[in-house]
């Protein structure tokens, strides 16, 4: 696997300092956490990826899922050794946080999850009855494509496919496997502790995934911060995460000095 | 047991020039505040004077806000007038009921964070609304606001405790009715700035963010220049204009406990002033990025922070300047204080103090040694405006002093 193409920002010894690695969502790439770097620069050291197929960082196989993901990375991640190490995951990217936790268990010291992906939403009635509806819808285009020769399944993909589904490109097959993911299995296999942080307003994510989550892990705390959406909260909201980062860094300098 | 969190009103908008600013200035005040302690309401002051307050408020995208947009909105104004015991700091909202009666609610809150920047906001107009209402508040006093907003004002006061500031000349607006008497003022340009030439920098006397200022070369251009200036003030300020010019900015605070300076910023700039757009539109194409915050602003044009060319003697003479002049004229708040000098030959002039600054300069204090976050601020900011208002509270009453007549 070729290196993850990453950025590196803020305090340079990388022995004396928390070293913070930053996973980004869907979508996006290494600059999506500009405005909490640029706000912690003083506080740590940090490392924001390009995760495959995303930025200037090559695909992994076609189809890849979120384990994969996470192998990949733990390649590039050097062992712990001295410094302290927290990563951050902001949606998909919390996909992979969660695999590399469950994986690779003291690869960090702990983890932060924001507005994290990763598990089956608890969906109404209504909603189930529309998804087997438009299932049904995809699964008839597809039969007559093949009968008659029609293109209705690419019809079908623009004018119901969301936003992420239509731009994947290469990636779709690695985007329709994600999004079918459950980590539920996963996250009972978290050791080290985890920082949930979830917008009131997210629709992606909801807060009832952060609460889900929290059951799910050993060892989990919840943040719920009011107002904030899915993806503001790393714009406008990035005052209370960095609070919540500071605080984190706080308590993980505390558990050292008294492990020495 | 959960202890009440603290409602902090944050006041914006407004009707001076700085409006827009004023928006990011305290939507960024708002996102700043820890939830774990504060609760914020927003107070927008529409262009037309009018307040309103509503969770829409919290959006950058929903700006500028149309008069039709207004139906999500609550319209509010200060409570005023009630015995002080009744209830404290309150807002009254106000709607139509079914048979379009009007209906009032109150909406209490626990002290207001004035986040205009220019007239009303921070030239002691809301202050003494506030004080007249028994509102706590964050920042400057009546006074402390009155003096930093005038400029001839605040230069003569630093001026006789020793800082320096430039030699500068006013000129008033001419009474309705009659024209700028231009040779009068090239006269008085020849004997009160005697060993000036030509060229000369113009200002508004008490307007801020570059609006209004011009470098003039000759007369035709100064009166064009004061022309402008008297559309928007009543008075401008003639100063020389400096070559080579380098700006210094640093905040200054107490409270933290002492008075303190932050950081210093010189901004960096193309032209030979910072003009009113590049200030505060700094987004990649020039266009705010909206629901962005921390990179919104003044935080993003490009400036250095504690710029490396310049001497720890010249550095400190800043923070000096900055500090006697914050604790003569009595400010509070976090206050931005502006310097001028001259690259060439050193010197170095106070300019002006802005008790208002954008986005309350959180930058500089993040960059502050040590360090302080912008939620350490506000907090802070918040704390000294509780004491503050306690301090006026002892103040006298009526019935003191034995100065009753009917009894």
């Amino acid at each position: 696997m070729a290196e993850f193409y990453k950025t590196i920002s803020g305090l340079e010894d990388a022995n004396d300092a928390v070293e913070i690695i930053w996973l980004h969502g869907w979508g996006q790439d290494n600059s999506s956490f500009k405005a909490l770097t640029s706000l912690l620069e003083r506080r740590a050291r940090h490392i924001s990826y390009d995760l495959p197929g995303f930025g200037q960082t090559p695909m992994l196989d076609k189809g890849a899922g979120s384990a994969e993901y996470a192998a990949a990375l733990a390649t590039q991640i050097s062992p712990l050794g001295h410094s302290r190490r927290i990563i951050i995951g902001h949606s998909f990217g919390c996909r992979v946080a969660v695999q590399l936790a469950a994986n690779h268990p003291g690869i960090a010291d702990c983890y932060i999850l924001i507005a994290a992906a990763g598990l089956q939403q608890k969906r109404s009635l209504v909603w189930k009855i529309r998804a087997g509806y438009m299932r049904a819808l995809g699964k008839l285009a597809s039969l007559f494509d093949r009968l008659f020769g029609t293109k209705f399944r690419p019809a079908y993909a623009r004018r119901f496919g969301s936003a992420d589904y239509k731009n994947a490109g290469d990636l779709r097959e690695t985007f329709v496997n994600v999004v079918n993911e459950d980590l539920s299995a996963q996250a009972r296999q978290v050791k080290e502790p985890v920082m949930l942080v979830f917008g009131s307003e997210d629709r992606e994510t909801p807060v009832a995934l952060g609460e889900s989550y929290r059951a799910l892990m050993p060892d989990a705390t919840l943040k719920v911060l009011d107002g904030y959406g899915h993806l503001d909260i790393l714009g406008r909201g990035a005052h209370q995460v960095q609070n919540i980062i500071l605080s984190v860094i706080k308590t993980l300098d505390s558990t050292s000095d008294k492990g020495q | 047991m959960n202890d009440r969190k603290t409602s902090v009103a944050v006041i914006f908008g407004g009707e001076s020039v700085e409006h827009d600013v004023s928006i990011l200035t305290g939507l960024q005040f708002l996102e700043a505040l820890d939830q774990d302690k504060y609760t914020g309401l927003p107070i927008y002051v529409a262009s037309d004077g009018s307040w309103w307050t509503g969770d829409e408020l919290l959006k950058r995208s929903n700006y500028p806000i149309a008069k039709e947009d207004r139906d999500t909105l609550t319209s509010v104004r200060l409570s005023i007038g009630q015995a002080r015991s009744t209830f404290g700091p309150a807002l009254v909202a106000s709607s139509k009921g079914l048979l379009g009666k009007v209906k009032e609610r109150i909406i209490p809150f626990d002290i207001m964070v004035p986040a205009i920047h220019g007239s009303f906001g921070e030239d002691g107009v809301l202050q003494g609304l506030l004080e007249a209402a028994g509102v706590p508040y964050v920042g400057c006093g009546i006074l402390a606001s009155a003096t930093t907003i005038n400029k001839d004002f605040t230069k003569n006061v630093l001026s006789a405790m020793g800082i320096p500031v430039l030699p500068h000349m006013m000129a008033h607006r001419p009474v309705m009715g009659t024209h700028l008497q231009t040779r009068e003022i090239s006269d008085r340009l020849g004997t009160e700035m005697h060993s000036h030439k030509y060229p000369f920098f113009v200002k508004p006397r008490q307007l801020g963010s570059s609006i209004g200022v011009a470098r003039v070369n000759n007369e035709e251009e100064l009166t064009t220049a004061l022309l402008d200036i008297f559309r928007l003030d009543s008075a401008a300020i003639i100063e020389p204009f400096v070559p080579n010019l380098v700006e210094y900015n640093v905040a200054v605070s107490r409270a933290f406990g002492d008075v303190r300076a932050s950081a210093i910023e010189r901004p960096v700039k193309e032209t030979e002033f910072l003009d009113f757009k590049a200030k505060y539109l700094a987004g990649s194409d020039g266009s705010p990025k909206l629901d962005a915050a921390p990179s919104e602003g003044m935080a993003s044009l490009n400036r250095d922070i504690n710029p490396t060319d310049l001497p720890r003697d010249k550095a400190a003479l800043i923070r000096t300047h900055a500090c006697d002049a914050f604790l003569a004229l009595e400010l509070a708040g976090s206050v931005r204080v502006d310097f001028l000098g001259n690259s060439e030959t050193g010197e170095l002039w106070l300019n002006e103090i802005n008790t208002i600054p954008g986005s309350f300069a959180y930058f500089l204090w993040q960059h502050a040694e040590p360090e302080v976050t912008y939620s350490e601020l506000a907090g802070a900011l918040i704390d000294e405006g509780f004491r503050k208002f306690e301090g006026r509270r002892r103040e006298t009453g009526a019935d003191m002093g034995g100065g009753t007549i009917f009894n």
